[in-house]
């Protein structure tokens, strides 16, 4: 029989299961990653009469919880994208913060030592002229120094954050796992979804993906699994797998990410993309790396070509000159798991010809071979590696060990260590070998036109140098040098001898006297400074096409149009995730408006079958009182 | 159906905007506080390249002008010292005129000769000059070195024949002085082409011109001597050894020219037979030992025929090769005053590419104020509005209907 009173009991409870779940809703309202619950009522069975069906009630089926799984797999992979670029932005403003000052930048800065070293061109017997350059050649390598120790700073800082990022991975890992086991315990228990527990697993993989891109499989008792990288698998179930930060094969500073698998530890550093540890090794591995090689090969190229003019100058002492900066070394880095002995020794023999690439060298089947770590291309090298005949690539001698053995593999960093070495080797202003160490005259009783041009020194170490050389014309097209064989003389080409190279313009008659000697008197002479000031504008790095200062720009520009991409990209990205996070709210996020609306609905439907069962109460009564009477 | 919204996503999406127009609003007033529009190389890469390279040819520029003033600096008091030589010489070219006079006797001629010798060492100071940061003026590239002094009573040069170079330009340098062995030494001999002497042991009182070249296509560059066979009749004899030939022959007549092998010169006086006079190409000498050269002539006494003869050939050697030393001391002047007008050319090209770079780096970096003002003015409305919208919407709830 069909029962009123039984009937408004149940609308009586599952009313009131409505108004739990609104106020459960309303409560959440501020719960991150709450999705909003509906109680899902259906009929009861229907009694059957002679005459038909009679309904017997409502019951709730379930609390479903609100939730689309594409909306929330959306919202999960805009996150991992924004998180990576916004890593990235973030580093590649700071590099970019360094580059900013155009009166203080890297430009300036190397302009000031090139006007510095004019001023004692101005006045090369002037102490005080030669302070300032010494003191500007103090400030360019300690501004060198300072950017070099930005970017390290900036590299130890990102090993911090990829190594509390991995410890932050761990720990979501295991939390998920955790709350698998929970789910499927409750599922099992009583056949229907604990939402919260859900909500709770799906904010943690929100989490999660935040640090690293992920891939979820979910199963059918409720647990979901979580993969990493190319499909390792970081939780399986109840099983969470563990991320270990262990040092580089090459490089103990640089941190590699690896998996503990039943199979042993396996290095998927290559394979973490996305979220903040993809950006940070993204970043690592292209724009830090980049930056620091590029400021090396500036320091090396300024050391370098400075360090060549003063050695083809003449100090005020009257010495030859010596070198004004040292710049960090070759780092060479042989792999842990060599087993071979002795070690690498790699020097720079052309700067010019030095590129920002580091390089990979391996013994295989007893060949070396050179391959750019970045690209991979093999490198072409001549020489054959030993002291004697080294190996010569990109500007670089190699001379490979000995007790080398086959799989044997080295890192060349050729640049990277330079700039935090720059230092100025001499306290002396008085070294700065603005003149040339030879000086050119004509004899007072020469006859013919010729004149003086420009005399050079074309070889330093010649012993004979400075020695004093009388060229004697015999004829307008001959001449010999201190009595030595007749050597024919062509007008515009120069005479060479003793290391030195003199022009003469006009044409010498026979018997005309030239003489090359010591300039050690030549306090005045800025000859070798005015040389250095016009090689400092002119190209001289990549094989002589690129100046120091185009050098410094296209480190700026390089710099500018990387952070301006990833900022652009970011900014984007920023969108993208908003709007996917408004998809995924407008489907599970509560509005309070509506839970007012259910509230009053809920209330109103409670309210109703409250008179059920009043009427139930009345009509009872009445029947009561019909027999009591 | 329209899209539900949930009430906390309402609210961060408000909040989002309220946020962008914030920091839109930061960098517009950072923008404007610094004036630049180019605050990073990430805000425009291109122009921040752009700017720096700029910012280092304008500080290039502003190098090229001081190496332009240290050059300027000393080149005028090189041109100053000129002046000054020119001076000493116009000077002992007058004492040297007058006191080659016949009238004057030989003790007025010592006065003059007093004055010369004066004269010499002060053109002998000035070769010695220094400019303002102590370097000589005239000593090549050694600065430091005293160029000239006298070593055993002969004034030796000590510098060198090297010119310091400016670089008042990209690729312009001006030569910021010239050596003492260019503006004071290697000055032709007698006419620049060949020089005329009396033969020491000559009897009479002829006395021989400077000469002049009339034929420079006859001119063979080898010596002469022009000897007289008699008180009138004279050969001229060229070098060849060991018979010299005979070039041509002549009667003698005072004061006129005898010509031969170009070379047109005029004997003067009564030479005897027996006396030569010699053509010979010209050499070099300097400044210092022609007065020096004249300081002796003044100093001798003309008291027999020969020793007038020998001493007015040595005058009229001594004016000629004044004169050249003048015109070597002109051709300096000229060519220091030709570099000072282009250390001007350079300065004002200096001056005006300065002023170039600086209106492109305002170009390329500064911030058009019109703009950025107009610009903070719409972005500060948008953020009240932003602000309003959260304040208003936040008060709108069905609960307060309940």
């Amino acid at each position: 029989m069909a029962d009123l009173l039984s009937t408004a009991v149940s609308a009586l409870q599952t009313y009131r299961r409505g108004l739990d779940t609104t106020s459960h809703n309303i409560a959440n309202v501020g719960t991150t990653g709450y999705s909003r619950q509906r109680i899902e009522t259906v009929t009861r069975e229907a009694m059957p009469y002679g005459n038909g069906w009679v309904g017997t009630g409502v019951d709730v089926s379930t609390v479903r919880r609100v939730y689309d799984e594409f909306v929330t797999m959306q919202a999960r992979s805009s996150t991992t994208s924004y998180e990576e670029q916004a890593a990235y932005a973030s580093l590649a403003e700071r590099i970019n913060n360094l580059y900013a000052s155009s009166t203080t930048g890297l430009s300036a800065t190397l302009q000031k030592f090139s006007n510095a070293l004019q001023s004692v061109a101005n006045a090369p017997s002037s102490s005080s002229a030669r302070q300032v350059m010494l003191s500007e050649a103090n400030t360019l390598a300690a501004q060198m120094n300072s950017y070099a120790t930005t970017l390290n700073g900036i590299a130890s800082e990102l090993n911090q954050r990829v190594t509390s990022g991995v410890n932050e991975v761990n720990s979501l890992a295991t939390a998920i796992a955790d709350l698998n086991d929970k789910i499927v315990v409750a599922q099992n228990r009583t056949g229907q979804p604990p939402n919260d527990l859900l909500d709770q697993r799906d904010v943690l993989l929100d989490e999660l993906s935040a640090k690293v891109a992920v891939t979820t499989l979910r199963q059918d008792d409720g647990s979901i699994n979580v993969f990493i990288g190319t499909g390792q698998p970081l939780v399986l179930g109840r099983q969470a797998s563990k991320l270990v930060i262990g040092p580089d094969e090459f490089d103990a500073s640089r941190l590699q990410v690896s998996m503990q698998t039943t199979s042993g530890a396996v290095d998927v550093t290559k394979s973490l993309t996305g979220g903040e540890i993809g950006g940070l090794l993204q970043f690592r591995d292209g724009m830090l790396e980049g930056a620091r090689n590029s400021l090396g090969q500036l320091a090396v190229g300024i050391a370098s070509l400075v360090n060549e003019q003063q050695a083809q100058g003449m100090d005020l002492h009257g010495q030859m000159g010596k070198a004004l900066f040292a710049v960090g070394g070759v780092e060479t880095l042989r792999s842990a798991n060599n087993t071979g002995t002795g070690s690498l020794s790699v020097t720079r023999a052309d700067a010019t010809k030095l590129t920002t690439s580091n390089y990979r060298l391996e013994l295989a089947a007893g060949t070396w071979s050179l391959r750019n770590a970045d690209t991979g291309a093999a490198v072409p090298m001549t020489g054959s590696g030993t002291a004697a005949d080294p190996f010569v690539a990109d500007g670089l001698e190699i001379v490979v060990p000995a007790g080398a053995v086959d799989g044997d593999e080295f890192q060349i960093r050729p640049t990277q260590n330079a700039a935090i070495g720059m230092k100025v080797l001499f306290t002396d202003p008085s070294s700065l070998a603005a003149a040339v160490p030879v000086i050119a005259s004509t004899a007072s009783a020469n006859t013919g036109s010729g004149r003086l041009g420009e005399l050079s020194v074309v070889d330093a170490t010649n012993p004979a140098l400075r020695t004093t050389a009388s060229i004697v014309f015999s004829s307008p097209t001959s001449y010999s040098i201190d009595g030595g064989p007749a050597q024919t003389y062509v007008p515009g080409q120069p005479i060479v001898a003793n290391g030195w190279s003199l022009m003469l313009e006009g044409t010498p008659a026979a018997g005309d006297t030239f003489g090359v000697k010591d300039n050690s008197t030549g306090v005045g002479d800025n000859r070798n400074f005015l040389t250095l000031a016009d090689r400092l504008g002119k190209p001289y790095l990549d094989d002589g096409k690129t100046s120091l200062s185009g050098a410094i720009g296209r480190v700026v520009a390089d710099v500018g149009v990387q952070t301006r991409q990833a900022q652009v990209s970011r900014d984007a990205l920023a969108a993208v995730q908003q709007d996917a996070i408004a998809a995924k709210d407008s489907v599970s996020g509560v509005n309070l408006d509506e839970e007012a609306a259910n509230l009053i609905r809920y209330q109103q439907a409670y309210q109703a079958a409250a008179q059920v069962v009043q009427v139930a109460n009345e009509t009872f009564n009445t029947l009561l009182g019909a027999i009591a009477r | 159906m329209t899209a539900r919204i949930s009430t906390a996503g309402q609210h961060y999406r408000s909040l989002n905007a309220l946020l962008n127009a914030q920091s839109q609003l930061a960098r517009t007033q950072q923008q404007i506080a610094s004036g630049k529009r180019v605050l990073t190389p990430a805000d425009d890469p291109i122009g921040a390249t752009r700017i720096q390279d700029l910012a280092r040819q304008l500080s290039a520029s502003d190098q090229y002008l001081a190496n332009n003033d240290v050059a300027r600096s000393r080149l005028s008091l090189e041109e100053q010292a000129l002046a000054d030589v020119s001076t000493a010489i116009t000077r002992i070219r007058e004492l040297l005129v007058q006191g080659s006079t016949d009238t004057v006797d030989y003790e007025s001629r010592q006065m003059i000769r007093l004055e010369i010798e004066g004269r010499t060492q002060e053109i002998l100071d000035i070769a010695n000059r220094k400019d303002a940061q102590g370097e000589y003026l005239f000593s090549g590239l050694a600065t430091l070195t005293q160029p000239f002094a006298r070593v055993a009573g002969v004034v030796t040069y000590f510098g060198d024949q090297s010119q310091r170079m400016q670089q008042v330009g990209e690729t312009q340098r001006v030569a910021d002085g010239d050596s003492g062995a260019e503006v004071f030494g290697r000055i032709d001999e007698g006419n620049g082409t060949f020089v005329t002497g009396a033969a020491a042991a000559n009897t009479g009182s002829g006395s021989v011109s400077v000469g002049s070249l009339v034929d420079r296509a006859a001119w063979t560059g080898q010596s002469y001597t022009v000897q007289f066979t008699s008180a009138t009749d004279w050969q001229v004899v060229d070098s060849a050894v060991p018979t010299p030939n005979v070039v041509s022959t002549g009667t003698y007549k005072s004061g006129d020219a005898i010509l031969f092998g170009g070379v047109s010169v005029a004997i003067s006086g009564a030479p005897a037979a027996g006396d030569s006079f010699t053509v010979r190409p010209s050499g070099a000498t300097d400044l210092f030992s022609s007065l020096d050269r004249l300081v002796s002539t003044f100093a001798t006494r003309t008291d027999t025929p020969a020793a007038k003869g020998q001493w007015r050939t040595a005058v009229d050697g001594s004016l000629e090769q004044l004169d050249q030393a003048f015109d070597r001391i002109l051709e300096m002047r000229s060519s220091v005053g030709v570099r000072l007008n282009m250390l001007d050319v350079a300065q004002s090209a200096q001056e005006d590419a300065a002023l170039n770079f600086e209106t492109l780096i305002s170009d390329v970096r500064d911030l058009d104020y019109a703009e950025a003002v107009t610009r903070l003015n719409v972005q500060y409305t948008g953020l009240q509005a932003a602000q309003k919208a959260i304040a208003n919407v936040g008060q709108l709830s069905l609960f307060d209907y309940l």
